[in-house]
């Protein structure tokens, strides 16, 4: 059994025998070994999979919006009676943010659990070493 | 001033001090003292962020601002929301992961280097003043306003409570007065849109169509161009505050009072709902400002809108609803200020000092002395400022800090996690070059010089022709830190790895 040092003189001691952990000879965890593990990738992978594309996406509205309604007139045209496109878009922006957020908790929930399992693999246990 | 005001506002004063006196009993230790123990929830926290974030500047003055502008009014709320998403996509969870009490903390997970963490501490401290600044000459004109003191009085008061709860309360009694806030907040704004929407007989087109003659701009109301007329510099203001609020430092400092990551993801996501509901009830507000009480009287009373809200209640709901938007007006201000004191606090006496000059040794007791001398000194020190700054505009103020936050602390932020080259030079240099050349290029902008003698702080051509320099320093900051990188050899891909893998997964905190 590995002696597990976390720079925490009290936690050491309490955690003590019971959790080993994949330690180089200084000590510290090979982190270069979780970050080339399967898992950890995979989790990366899932992740920029979903926060490249949908951080592209709401900037991109975002600023397509100040552009359009700075340099033209295109969304003064009417939406229903004296409702103009400007309203409509600058509120689906909000809606977009509310829309994003919720799907995000979503996927994150199952970023969590992958970034639980691969800690797992490496005998890492979260709530004996918070 | 009658007696309807001064019982809601001693009672709202009362409540933050029983609270104060109740936050200091748990007040022990230095993490108590900057994070409230890390033990807020997630509704807890995501409250207390949406408290800190709408400062008076959101609440009056975009009420005023739409009652004023119309569409123009409403445009900032749009960026200030859209902001969370960079927040929780980018910020929130490896700024939890990685960092203890502050900015400086997280980069530092990474870097170890004093010259990162002075870096990092300069460029919080720098937005903290620029952001009190703001909010203590609102808040001293506001109280001038609502309740006929002088403007020294005003920010003394204002300055007085602040230090208050922080020196004895910390981040807990903080967070509860920014909570508090919040609720007595959406209470007001609620209630006032309800009233608003009655009156236009609970018809949103008819409400549209009778504001396209209740106001001096006609049709154009509705409409962008009233007020923002040049497009780059629109653009370069709407691109500060979708960036900047993913640096503001008082903001940041509010995820390291949740236990961990997912907390800090769910209090994002209550602070979305509550901020953005918040921005769609301001419509009502100023749509029913300009329409009940006139854009006239809104102007005579304040030239720039601020008391629309305020008269607002008083058409519709009397002297009691008056006194009570002034009182939360009140409360809005004191939540913003006490947040801005101890992340101020955070960045001179645990970076500065606990770090930087005792490396990291210090003791507990001396910790906590230090955060208390350092809340005691942040706070004279701008009430001092505020004092003399009485003819600053207030809104330039707050859009400066954004654009500082936008361009000295986002691109560092963004390295850290995601650059596995990007080392400590980069660091320093992005933040240094991100943050000079915000303050040069403001400090040579319209805001600052104008040929109209009056208009601005100095009379002359202005040098840069963005009223926020934001398009060209956040890329400037980028492109600091980016050529910072490379010319230096030094790399730490091992280092890299430690921090990639906590900042992704959240485990190996203790390290």
């Amino acid at each position: 059994m590995t002696k597990v040092i976390t720079g925490d003189k009290a936690n050491d001691e309490r955690i003590g025998e019971k959790v080993t952990h994949e330690r180089l000879a200084d000590g510290t965890p090979d982190f270069q070994k979780i970050e080339n593990s399967e898992g950890f990738r995979e989790l990366m992978r899932k992740k920029k999979s979903f926060l490249i594309p949908t951080t592209i996406l709401f900037l991109g509205l975002y600023l397509l919006f100040n552009i359009v309604i700075s340099y033209t007139d295109w969304l003064n045209a009417s939406f229903i009676g004296d409702i103009t496109w400007v309203w409509v878009f600058a509120f689906s922006l909000f809606a977009m943010t509310w829309i994003l957020v919720t799907v995000y908790m979503k996927r994150a929930e199952k970023f969590d659990e992958m970034a639980k399992d691969t800690l797992k693999e490496f005998d890492y246990d979260e709530e004996e070493n918070r | 001033m009658n007696a309807t005001v001064i019982a809601i506002f001693v009672f709202i004063v009362g409540i933050t001090l029983v609270i104060t006196y109740f936050a200091a009993k748990r007040t022990n230790s230095a993490s108590d003292f900057y994070t409230a123990g890390g033990g807020l929830t997630g509704w807890q926290n995501g409250l207390a962020i949406a408290g800190d974030y709408l400062s008076a500047a959101s609440f009056l003055g975009i009420a005023g601002a739409i009652a004023l502008f119309g569409f123009d009014g409403f445009l900032f709320s749009i960026g200030y929301l859209v902001a969370y998403l960079v927040v929780l996509f980018i910020v929130a969870e490896p700024l939890r992961n990685l960092g203890k009490y502050t900015l400086a903390d997280m980069i530092n997970a990474r870097f170890n280097a004093k010259k990162v963490r002075g870096a990092a501490a300069l460029s919080s401290i720098t937005i903290v003043i620029f952001y009190m600044i703001a909010q203590l000459v609102g808040a001293g004109a506001l109280i001038q306003l609502l309740f006929g003191i002088d403007y020294i009085w005003a920010v003394l008061l204002v300055g007085i409570m602040m230090t208050v709860y922080v020196l004895f309360g910390g981040m807990t009694a903080t967070s509860w007065v920014q909570i508090i806030k919040a609720v007595l907040l959406m209470v007001g704004t609620v209630i006032l849109s309800f009233l608003v929407l009655k009156n236009f007989n609970f018809n949103i087109l008819e409400m549209f169509t009778q504001m396209k003659t209740a106001t001096p701009h006609g049709e154009a109301f509705l409409s962008p161009g009233v007020r923002y007329t040049i497009p780059l510099d629109t653009i370069s203001l709407m691109l500060a505050l979708v960036l900047g609020t993913a640096g503001l430092p008082h903001i940041l400092m509010r995820f390291f009072t949740v236990k961990d990551a997912k907390t800090a993801r769910s209090s994002v996501m209550w602070a979305t709902w509550i901020v953005g509901i918040f921005y769609v009830m301001t419509i009502f507000l100023g749509f029913g400002a300009a329409a009940f009480v006139g854009s006239d009287l809104i102007t005579s009373t304040n030239p720039a809108g601020n008391m629309a809200a305020p008269l607002l209640a008083q058409a519709l709901g009397g002297d009691v609803l008056m006194s009570f938007i002034s009182a939360v007006a009140f409360a809005t201000i004191l939540a913003v200020v006490a947040g801005l004191v101890l992340t101020g606090a955070s960045a001179f006496a645990h970076d500065i000092y606990g770090q930087i000059i005792k490396k990291g040794e210090a003791s507990e007791r001396q910790q906590m002395l230090a955060a208390r001398y350092a809340s005691l000194g942040v706070s004279a020190f701008s009430i001092l400022l505020a004092i003399f700054a009485q003819s600053l505009n207030v809104a330039f103020l707050v859009s400066l800090a954004f654009c500082i936050a936008a361009s000295a602390n986002l691109p560092v932020i963004v390295y850290t996690i995601f650059w596995k080259r990007f080392n400590t030079t980069g660091a320093v240099s992005a933040i240094m070059t991100g943050l000079i050349s915000a303050l040069v290029l403001v400090s040579l902008s319209p805001s600052v010089m104008s040929p109209e003698a009056g208009a601005a702080i100095f009379v002359g051509d202005p040098l840069f022709p963005l009223t926020n320099p934001a398009l060209l320093s956040v890329p400037l900051g980028f492109i600091g830190g980016w050529v910072g990188t490379m010319l230096s050899k030094e790399q730490d891909l091992k280092k890299y790895s430690e921090v990639n893998v906590r900042a992704n997964t959240g485990g190996f905190r203790q390290l």
